[in-house]
């Protein structure tokens, strides 16, 4: 019983960082229609800010993790607004832009820091016991960052006037423009908010985990999963998915062990996306 | 008349630059495919690091001289990726550029990948790699900087169980060949000491080990051995074990890196009682071979310890060149080298072993160090002797 109550656990810890980094990832699928290759390295990118600030500077973490937000959503608000807002019709440029432009981040990550892993601790490392059950303090954190994080999205999306316009223009770009909603602001302020949380992920999660250049492949894959699962460009069904993932990840691995455990999750996306080819909360056809 | 006079002119420049080219083109190439990317990075870069020295230190106290004259050597490092193809498609470069002497790679995976191409291509090499069958009668060419597992497993779970008292260990490994591999030859070492075994295997490319921690403590092992389990993974999932509350020595049978594991798992401390192989124990020897690193690069050697392996072998290669009197035939190097005495001058002796364990006698045994954390402290290596085939 210990066992399925800390399985249960760990799922929602590995849930929560899931949803953190699906939500920004399905964001700009859902409003600008770009896949972003690049959401994996914006998290890494959003791990060293902290890392350079909390323990090179020496700033407080909350200050260090807040630097990493801001700094992952200014290079994303100038990567849309620069590069990617000129491809942003064709589909097949914006794969290849973002792709490249993770290469780029991971070489110029991999130049500046090396390849090795930096000592980067989360400043609480706590545990909290009941039983055979616990939950590292830190996780705790991710936790509570991730419900903020979803409240703040869901506001933000569907109760204020910036989430309506971006919803418009989702819906279709050019009546939206022709209604006077200001795409080329409201587009760079969507691919920030959505860099923004993944560096805020990568900041907080990193430290709980590992830092390396080479971090964010193995949550572009987990991100991209998790979003088709949910359904290209549903935030409810990205934060649903998020949480079934870390559940039947976490769960397949304790009862069925690591090699099966990795299998079993993949196919229960596979039949899920044989049921439901749209994903859990995905529409059929997207407009924009 | 002219013009005669002027086509020979140009005919002996043309056969003087020849000459002058061929007099300076005494330059042994080794290939190195290296991880150079990805959580094995570090161990790609200290087999860099090595080969760039002793060309380095070949060169400037000519140590390879063939037929009178002294010869550079080059080094050629491709990312291998960790991955057979990746160790194929790095391979197949190589013998593009017309390089046969190769040094590296690290990972099992990566041996796998290389030794098709190193056999059809008649090249010689020197891997590292701790899978079964790193080396063979199938391949006669390519030697091992061993030992490996087989080697040294034993001794530190010796030294482990003079300190702890366990009488099961949960091993956790990469589910691919560079795991399986080291720890199935773990397990059965453990198993002939009395030792009961549980192994648990991770997909490559995991990064919450959390779960796998929660099912390997299902068994309830007294110790725990992460095998060869990349050492950013092995620093996660000592840094969750502990989270999860187990309080049991940590084994690490599968190659060094503990300064990484140390900062990954976040601290010393948090290791609290660990240990694990070191390719050598540092001397006043090797630490003249560090000073010389630095005098001659300008730079610290790269911080994995693998790097001395390295040294060792880059060096075996260069002495074996020396003594075939070529550096483009890699058969009549091979030859030379399995008639070399397994010696290094910063290291010592040590022994040709294989014979028993991989059928062919081409793996270098050299002395090797134990490392260990006990209560939260590091402690001095403890000097293991050269393993000896009898």
């Amino acid at each position: 019983m210990d066992n399925l109550i800390a399985t249960g656990l760990i799922g929602i810890s590995l849930g929560s960082q899931y949803a953190l980094l699906a939500l920004g990832f399905t964001l700009i699928f859902g409003i600008l229609g770009v896949v972003n290759f690049a959401h994996g390295g914006f998290y890494v990118m959003g791990g060293y800010v902290a890392y350079y600030c909390s323990v090179v500077l020496g700033l407080p973490f909350p200050v260090a993790v807040l630097a990493a937000t801001l700094a992952t959503a200014a290079l994303g608000w100038l990567f849309e607004m620069i590069i990617l807002e000129r491809v942003i019709e064709d589909h097949q440029a914006t794969l290849m832009v973002t792709m490249g432009f993770y290469l780029v981040m991971a070489t110029a990550i991999l130049l500046l820091f090396g390849p090795e892993s930096p000592e980067f601790s989360f400043p609480i490392t706590g545990v909290w016991r009941a039983g055979g059950a616990y939950v590292p303090y830190a996780n705790m954190v991710v936790i509570g960052v991730c419900l903020a994080a979803i409240v703040f999205v869901y506001w933000l999306i569907y109760r204020s006037g910036i989430g309506r316009a971006m919803r418009a223009m989702a819906e279709d770009r050019a009546v939206a423009s022709a209604l006077g909603m200001r795409t080329r602001a409201l587009f760079p302020f969507a691919f920030a908010l959505a860099t923004g949380l993944a560096g805020l992920t990568g900041a907080l999660v990193t430290p709980i985990l590992a830092l390396a250049p080479h971090v964010g492949d193995p949550v572009l894959a987990f991100s991209f999963l998790t979003v088709i699962l949910g359904g290209l460009g549903s935030v409810a069904g990205a934060t649903v998915a998020a949480f079934i993932v870390g559940m039947v990840e976490a769960y397949a691995a304790v009862y069925l062990g690591g090699s099966k455990g990795a299998l079993a999750l993949f196919v229960l996306v596979l039949l899920i996306l044989v049921v439901r080819p749209q994903g859990l909360l995905g529409r059929e056809v997207r407009r924009a | 008349m002219a013009l005669r006079a002027q086509r020979a002119a140009i005919g002996a420049l043309l056969a003087s630059v020849t000459f002058c080219d061929a007099g300076s083109a005494c330059e042994l190439k080794i290939g190195a495919p290296a991880v150079l990317s990805g959580p094995a990075a570090q161990w790609g870069i200290a087999l860099r690091g090595a080969l760039e020295f002793v060309a380095k230190e070949t060169v400037q106290e000519r140590r390879l001289v063939i037929g009178g004259t002294p010869c550079t050597v080059s080094v050629k490092a491709i990312d291998s990726k960790y991955t057979a193809e990746g160790a194929a498609s790095a391979m197949n470069a190589l013998a593009a550029d017309g390089i046969t002497v190769i040094v590296g790679p690290v990972g099992s995976p990566e041996v796998t990948g290389m030794k098709p191409v190193a056999l059809r291509n008649r090249m010689v090499a020197m891997v590292n790699s701790f899978a079964r069958d790193s080396i063979g009668p199938r391949w006669p060419n390519v030697f091992h900087i061993g030992p490996g597992p087989s080697g040294w497993a034993g001794p530190i779970i010796d030294e482990g169980r003079k300190h702890y008292d366990f009488s099961s260990v949960g091993i956790v490994a990469p589910n691919d060949q560079g795991g399986t591999d080291v720890a199935g030859v773990n397990a059965d070492i453990f198993k002939k000491k009395g030792v009961g075994v549980v192994e648990e295997y991770y997909q490559r490319g995991t990064t919450n080990f959390a779960p796998i921690v929660t099912r390997v403590l299902r068994s309830n092992p007294g110790a725990i051995d992460l095998a060869s389990s990349p050492a950013g993974d092995a620093g996660i999932i000592i840094k969750q074990l502990r989270q999860a509350g187990f309080a049991g020595p940590i084994f690490r049978l599968g190659g060094p890196g503990f300064e990484e594991i140390a900062r990954v798992a976040g601290g010393i401390e948090v290791l609290k009682d660990f240990l694990w192989y070191e390719p050598v124990a540092m001397d006043e020897s090797l630490r003249a071979l560090e000073k010389k690193h630095q005098d001659l690069m300008g730079a610290p050697r790269p911080e994995n310890a693998d790097f001395f392996r390295w040294v060792f072998a880059a060096r075996m290669m260069v002495k074996a060149a020396q003594a075939a009197q070529s550096i483009d035939k890699p058969q009549a190097i091979a030859d030379a080298m399995r008639k070399l005495p397994v010696e290094d001058e910063n290291i010592g002796k040590g022994y040709w072993i294989g014979q028993q364990f991989f059928g062919i006698n081409q793996e270098m045994s050299y002395p090797f160090a134990i490392g260990q954390v006990r209560g939260g402290k590091v402690q001095d290596y403890i000097h293991a002797a050269a393993v000896k085939e009898n």
